[in-house]
């Protein structure tokens, strides 16, 4: 019997920017989409921040440059205002926050971020909504992280 | 980097026998030291004379960077890249 191939649903796919930007949504839900035939929903990038637009207390929108595309990412800073996560504890929502506030900060032009959330489509852009950042200081992080991708490219997205 | 203009903020770095003149006057955060490898990102402008010059947007020293395994990674890229763009255009 054939054995399934594992589901990247709901991992973070290590992607480059020109294979971010090859996918495609899937027709019945808003937060899925077809990488090469499979559907994911969640990514992880790497690159160096060429551009940010701060709100304070509602986002920070800013760009990450891999060499092969540019990808827009969006880090929501509004969980203690914003009706959407009311449902919330309290508690979690102020840790959700401040952790927030935190990777805002980091953020910073010129540094290289490595970056997992969601993928999602804004205005028929795609963007990434954040969930994790991670400054990275070893000068070898972008090499590797495109080595990585090369390799579970060849190996699982597009084998 | 094989040269830098305190004056005028114009770099010059070398990779492969290639040079190009890098503007790094939006670069203010940044030290630069002769024979330090860095990366910049920005635009790159032909001047009337045919020159190009990068004007920086942002611009990091990467001293200790593993330049073969670079080197290799960016051709693995572009084999990467070649294979995924043809396969998508059949």
């Amino acid at each position: 019997m054939d054995q399934q191939p594992p589901s990247l649903l709901h991992i973070h796919v290590k992607l480059l920017g020109f294979s971010l930007h090859s996918i495609t949504p899937w027709p019945n839900n808003p937060s899925i989409f077809y990488l090469n035939g499979k559907r994911i929903s969640r990514v992880e990038i790497l690159g160096v921040v060429t551009s940010r637009d701060y709100k304070p207390n509602k986002f920070l929108r800013f760009t990450l440059d891999d060499g092969t595309h540019s990808i827009t990412c969006i880090l929501w800073l509004n969980h203690l205002t914003s009706p959407f996560f009311a449902s919330r504890q309290p508690a979690t929502l102020r840790v959700i926050s401040d952790l927030a506030k935190c990777f805002a900060d980091d953020i910073q032009f010129g540094k290289v971020a490595r970056v997992r959330g969601r993928v999602s489509s804004y205005r028929g852009d795609l963007q990434v909504t954040v969930s994790d950042v991670v400054i990275e200081r070893d000068p070898d992080a972008e090499t590797l992280h495109r080595l990585d991708c090369i390799s579970l490219g060849r190996r699982c997205y597009f084998g | 980097m094989q040269e830098y203009s305190v004056e005028t903020a114009i770099a010059v770095i070398a990779d492969q026998g290639a040079t190009l003149k890098v503007d790094t006057q939006h670069l203010r955060e940044l030290s630069f030291r002769i024979g330090s490898i860095f990366q910049f990102i920005g635009e790159l402008n032909i001047q009337p004379n045919n020159e190009a010059i990068l004007q920086a947007r942002t611009g990091r020293n990467v001293d200790g960077i593993d330049l073969d395994l670079y080197y290799q990674s960016l051709q693995q890229l572009r084999q990467f890249q070649a294979k995924h763009m043809k396969n998508a255009t059949t």
